[in-house]
């Protein structure tokens, strides 16, 4: 015999879950589109000129007239110069994932946590940051003159004996090093930043648990904090790929991709041939090679990190 | 909860892995600090002696390229102008992030992870090439010269790299939450409105204040928009320093400085909420 | 529950409504400066810039009859600092006094901001009423896309009599002219002459030889010989290309030019040979090759280098990088020295200068105005406040400063007037010039692939 109460209630529940299933759908929808809109407008329509433009040789000025196909593609894949850039992205990929992301967490850690005075080295830390490339990019070139009488770098160098002054910035095999020192000097404040935002989703419970438990602070940052945080990390490291991937301002400043393309990067190469040799044809296809790259480790990025958080329940 | 004994805290096993850490903390913050208070220095010289001698302590100090910049009615315009363009921006970025934020992190639908990553095109399309095509829209809509114009596409280049922020974050808020909240009765939008957004403070403390230092640092999009002067930010406000062959590059550095006085202050008060959460714990059983 | 987002999307909508209110009356700052009809450039008070000189009473403009319908003109300069900035503001100032129903829109901006602020706006099809330009291949490129007015028609021959041939020349295009030049001057050796007489050099080399040996001497002496900014890659493109001109003349670049020649001829790879025999001297300071053109200033003008290649800008920003601001106590400049065996002679000159450009939507008026702002008084003024050397016929007189006054000697006695190779060609193979003779400094690339590079570079965008 049918108990009418159970039977309303298994049919409003049905009926919630469908509501409830276009509700999702107005969501969905509408909490996307300001992002959606905003991304058609500005960035969509960009990226389709782009393409357009692309099969053009074209000097930026009135209509595109002198269709040249897939040559300036071809051209791209084959300069000696596009491929130093992207040898050089890839280095400072390599190099800001080994180097700066594990700095900026180990002094998240630091000075995430009781430690008198980490207001101050909070504060500090990101400074950085705060200063624009433009500005950042001139400080350093003083600061790595190749003269010790000016650049405070080969001041100090200099007192070490035997220690010749250096080139630097105009040294070729120099230059990539200390254009990787400027960008983790600017740039390790941002994801100390966001590490230690993460760390707050950490509870202190589990912490002085682990602590109880007999762990020693090397075993609960190896098994507390990081598997914790791994949500953050994982932002981070797309964060800094995609960056470094695309970085100009610091470098396009400090040597202008030189000397002689030797600090050359993807978009200090797109910049020159867009705007100073006012090839925009080319130019465009060079942004859009630099969008497949990242698009590319991107979208593999994202389907080998599926996310796994750690979800913790209490 | 269970209550925790307390933990006996011996002082010597202490003092070593402090002093370590208080070793490495202020090595790094010397390197940092440096080329910030030769900032401040060359800001207090004339270019010539910034040329001659960087590192010296300006002797005498030149305050008249502070006075310089304070006394004229231009800093003042344009660093209101920055504050109107920097808050607005904020917002945005704050409000249409956070939104996509959460469809992402907390909903299922088909073509959820084509849409994502559409989303984050923004990270690897250079603004300096988007500029142009990005201007013609901005012609197109009449907004040429305007505030709003320049809101709009600040708030458009913030997406990618703030949503994906914020999206890390949501996805750590616990599933039962929603579980729990949804059982109750609660919307979606009721859920994202009330529970989460609060949770994630921090995190949206950090997106603002990233968000807010990259528009106040921002030269390009106000250059190209921009028209009329007195709507200029700061960042256009330093070419007024900048001569063709030569820059008054002493003048620039105070201007600078005298520029990110603000962004510093607002990276204070978005810090204060980052941190709020440090000797509470974040969520409560 | 204390929320942030609440707060928050009050203040986006506070901002916004701020935003609109500010849109909505654009002209109304709160502090306002001084309300004048047009556009007025605040200028801070800032260091060292000695208050302009007492500019003298104007041309007395013939007043324009019956009132005219009201006309705005926009007129982009790059005068950032004084004494240009003030310098301008006051003939649009004057001119409209004199012609009311005009009003002149100044907009300031930064050399490089410029470019990019331009570049987006000619992409719209709406170039400003009159703008900087620098002539040359650009302007060509601009007038070939049909932003810029020609404005041949409107020259009277007194108007356009008025002007150095060779200087009007850099502004017009297959016969059209499509602007008018203000300055124009040249490259030259400038040298410290205390330094010089340190090392011993009695008198200033003119040829090739002489100079390698007086390089040799300052060496010698434990002096910096020469500053270079090759950061900036076109200052050391100047020392490439003026070796160019001394060996190959006019004929040669003319030649490579109309592509009856190439720019692999010989005479283009024997001036990177002859550049490698100056770099085998070690004559620049350290770091040269990482340095800015503002810091090749600075070392010259602080004493730390006898001598520097530059254009007619040299005194007055050598002077304001200098510590003591006054820069080299005693300034001489002499020609680029000639090359033993070169068809090309040591009057010719390679050098540059500002002018301006007319916008294809100008008014009559913006025409009337340039021409304003090029009569032989106006010219003459802007040359006794050394904002550049005149180019209308008698406003030399102006020129108070000797070394200006050699320079604009020696450009009006040349009879080859070479633009800089990287502004007269199109833009793709000006910056190829630049890159390549940079490999030559950098020793990444011999003469003779250097020149080949730029050959490339040239028979691919100028066909």
């Amino acid at each position: 015999m049918e108990i009418p109460a159970v039977r309303n209630v298994t049919e409003s529940y049905h009926i919630r879950r469908s509501s409830r299933r276009i509700q999702d759908k107005v969501t969905i929808v509408l909490f996307l589109a300001p992002a959606f809109i905003l991304f058609l407008a500005f960035l969509v329509y960009p990226i389709l000129r782009s393409v357009y433009f692309s099969m053009f040789d074209w000097n930026g000025l009135g209509p595109a007239v002198d269709y040249v196909g897939l040559d300036n593609f071809k051209d791209i894949l084959t300069d000696t110069v596009f491929m130093r850039a992207v040898g050089n992205c890839l280095l400072i990929v390599v190099l800001s994932l080994g180097i700066q992301l594990p700095l900026a967490l180990a002094l998240a850690i630091m000075v995430g946590r009781d430690l008198p005075g980490r207001a101050f080295f909070r504060l500090i830390f990101f400074m950085p940051y705060v200063l624009s490339e433009v500005i950042t990019g001139i400080i350093w070139m003083g600061l790595f003159n190749a003269d010790p009488s000016r650049g405070l770098v080969n001041a100090l160098l200099v007192l070490i004996p035997g220690v010749k002054p250096q080139g630097f910035l105009s040294d070729i095999n120099q230059v990539m090093g200390v254009i990787f020192v400027v960008l983790t000097w600017k740039f390790f404040g941002l994801h100390m930043l966001l590490y230690l935002a993460g760390l707050q989703n950490i509870p202190r419970e589990i912490e002085e648990a682990a602590l109880i438990d007999g762990a020693n602070r090397w075993q609960l940052i190896q098994n507390v904090t990081i598997p914790l945080l791994s949500s953050t990390i994982r932002t981070t490291i797309l964060l800094s790929v995609l960056g470094s991937l695309t970085q100009f301002g610091l470098v396009w400043t400090m040597t202008g991709g030189g000397p002689v393309n030797a600090s050359e990067f993807m978009a200090t190469y797109m910049y020159r041939f867009a705007f100073k040799r006012f090839l925009l044809g080319y130019g465009s296809a060079v942004a859009l090679v630099m969008l497949l790259i990242c698009l590319t480790f991107s979208v593999a990025y994202m389907r080998l990190a599926r996310q796994e958080d750690y979800q913790v329940s209490w | 909860m269970a209550t925790v004994p307390p933990r006996r805290r011996s002082t010597p096993r202490k003092f070593w892995p402090r002093f370590f850490q208080y070793l490495v903390l202020s090595f790094i913050t010397l390197i940092i600090i440096v080329p910030l208070v030769i900032l401040v220095f060359s800001s207090l010289k004339t270019t010539g002696e910034m040329f001659l001698s960087p590192y010296t302590i300006p002797n005498p100090p030149h305050w008249e390229n502070y006075s310089g910049i304070l006394s004229a009615p231009s800093f003042w315009i344009f660093l209101r102008n920055s504050i109107i363009v920097m808050v607005a921006s904020t917002a945005g970025v704050l409000a249409v992030c956070s939104l996509a934020a959460f469809v992402f992190a907390r909903m299922k639908f088909r073509g959820k992870e084509l849409a994502f990553n559409f989303l984050t095109l923004g990270l690897m399309f250079p603004i300096t090439v988007a500029i142009m095509p990005v201007y013609l829209v901005i012609r197109q809509l009449q907004l040429t010269d305007t505030f709003i114009a320049v809101i709009l596409v600040q708030t458009a280049f913030g997406i990618s790299q703030n949503m994906l922020i914020l999206r890390g974050f949501f996805l750590a808020v616990p599933v039962e939450l929603q579980d729990a909240a949804s059982i109750d009765g609660c919307t979606s939008f009721g859920f994202f409105w009330r529970v989460l957004l609060p949770l994630v403070r921090p995190a949206l403390a950090a997106v603002g204040a990233l968000t807010m230092i990259v528009s106040w640092n921002d030269l390009l999009t106000p250059l190209v928009i921009l028209d009329s002067q007195n709507l200029w930010t700061l960042p256009l406000g330093t070419m007024q320093f900048q001569g063709q062959y030569s820059s008054d590059l002493a003048v620039v550095a105070a201007f600078v400085a005298l520029s990110a006085l603000p962004a510093i202050i607002f990276y204070l008060f978005a810090e204060r909420q980052i941190v709020a959460g440090l000797t509470a714990g974040a969520v409560k059983g | 529950m204390r929320t942030l987002a609440r707060p928050l999307f009050v203040l986006m909508i506070l901002a916004t409504l701020l935003a609109i209110a500010s849109c909505a009356a654009p002209t109304a700052p709160p502090a306002p400066p001084p309300q004048v009809v047009q556009q007025t450039v605040v200028v801070p008070q800032t260091v060292a810039v000695p208050q302009t000189v007492a500019v003298p009473q104007t041309v007395v403009v013939p007043a324009t009859p019956a009132p005219a319908k009201k006309v705005e003109v926009n007129w982009w300069h790059i005068s950032t600092k004084d004494p240009g900035l003030t310098y301008w503001q006051k003939l649009a100032d004057d001119y409209m006094a004199t012609h009311p129903n005009v009003t002149i829109k100044i907009t300031v901006l930064e050399n490089e901001a410029f470019k990019t602020k331009l570049t987006t706006v000619m992409q719209s099809g709406s170039p400003p009423d009159i703008f900087q330009s620098w002539g040359g291949g650009t302007m060509v490129e601009q007038a070939k896309a049909g932003l810029l007015k020609d404005i041949t028609a409107n020259m009277d021959d007194a108007w356009k009599g008025s002007f150095a041939p060779g200087a009007l020349a850099v502004y017009s295009y297959q016969g059209k002219q499509y602007g008018v030049p203000w300055d124009m001057g040249m490259v030259g050796w400038w040298y410290n002459k205390d330094l010089f007489a340190k090392a011993g050099i009695d008198k200033t080399p003119t040829t090739w030889t002489e100079f390698l040996a007086a390089v040799k001497k300052l060496k010698a002496a434990g002096i910096t010989p020469i500053a270079l900014g090759e950061k900036d890659s076109w200052t050391g493109m100047h020392i490439w290309s003026y070796l160019a001109t001394r060996i190959g003349g006019q004929a040669a670049f003319e030649a490579a030019l109309n592509r009856k020649g190439s720019f692999a001829d010989p005479p283009f790879v024997q001036a990177g040979e002859k550049l490698k025999e100056l770099i085998a001297l070690d004559p620049f300071q350290p770091g040269y090759l990482g340095a800015t053109h503002d810091e090749m200033q600075a070392t010259f003008g602080n004493g730390k280098a006898a001598m520097e290649l530059s254009g007619q800008w040299a005194p007055s920003v050598e002077s304001a990088n200098a510590a003591d601001k006054k820069g080299v106590a005693n300034l001489g400049m002499f020609n680029f020295p000639a090359v033993e065996g070169g068809a090309g002679a040591v009057t010719d000159v390679v050098g540059g200068g500002n002018g301006f450009a007319i916008g294809k939507n100008a008014p009559p008026e913006a025409i009337d105005f340039a021409k304003y702002l090029t009569t032989a008084s106006a010219q003459s003024q802007m040359a006794s406040l050394a904002m550049g050397i005149p180019v209308v016929k008698g406003s030399e007189v102006g020129l108070k400063d000797p070394n200006m006054v050699e320079v604009q000697k020696a450009f009006a006695a040349a009879k080859y007037f070479q633009l800089y190779y990287d502004q007269f060609l199109p833009s793709a193979v000006g910056d190829a010039i630049n890159a390549s003779v940079q490999t030559i400094f950098a020793g990444t690339a011999t003469p003779q692939q250097a020149a080949q590079a730029i050959e490339d570079a040239a028979k691919k965008n100028m066909k």
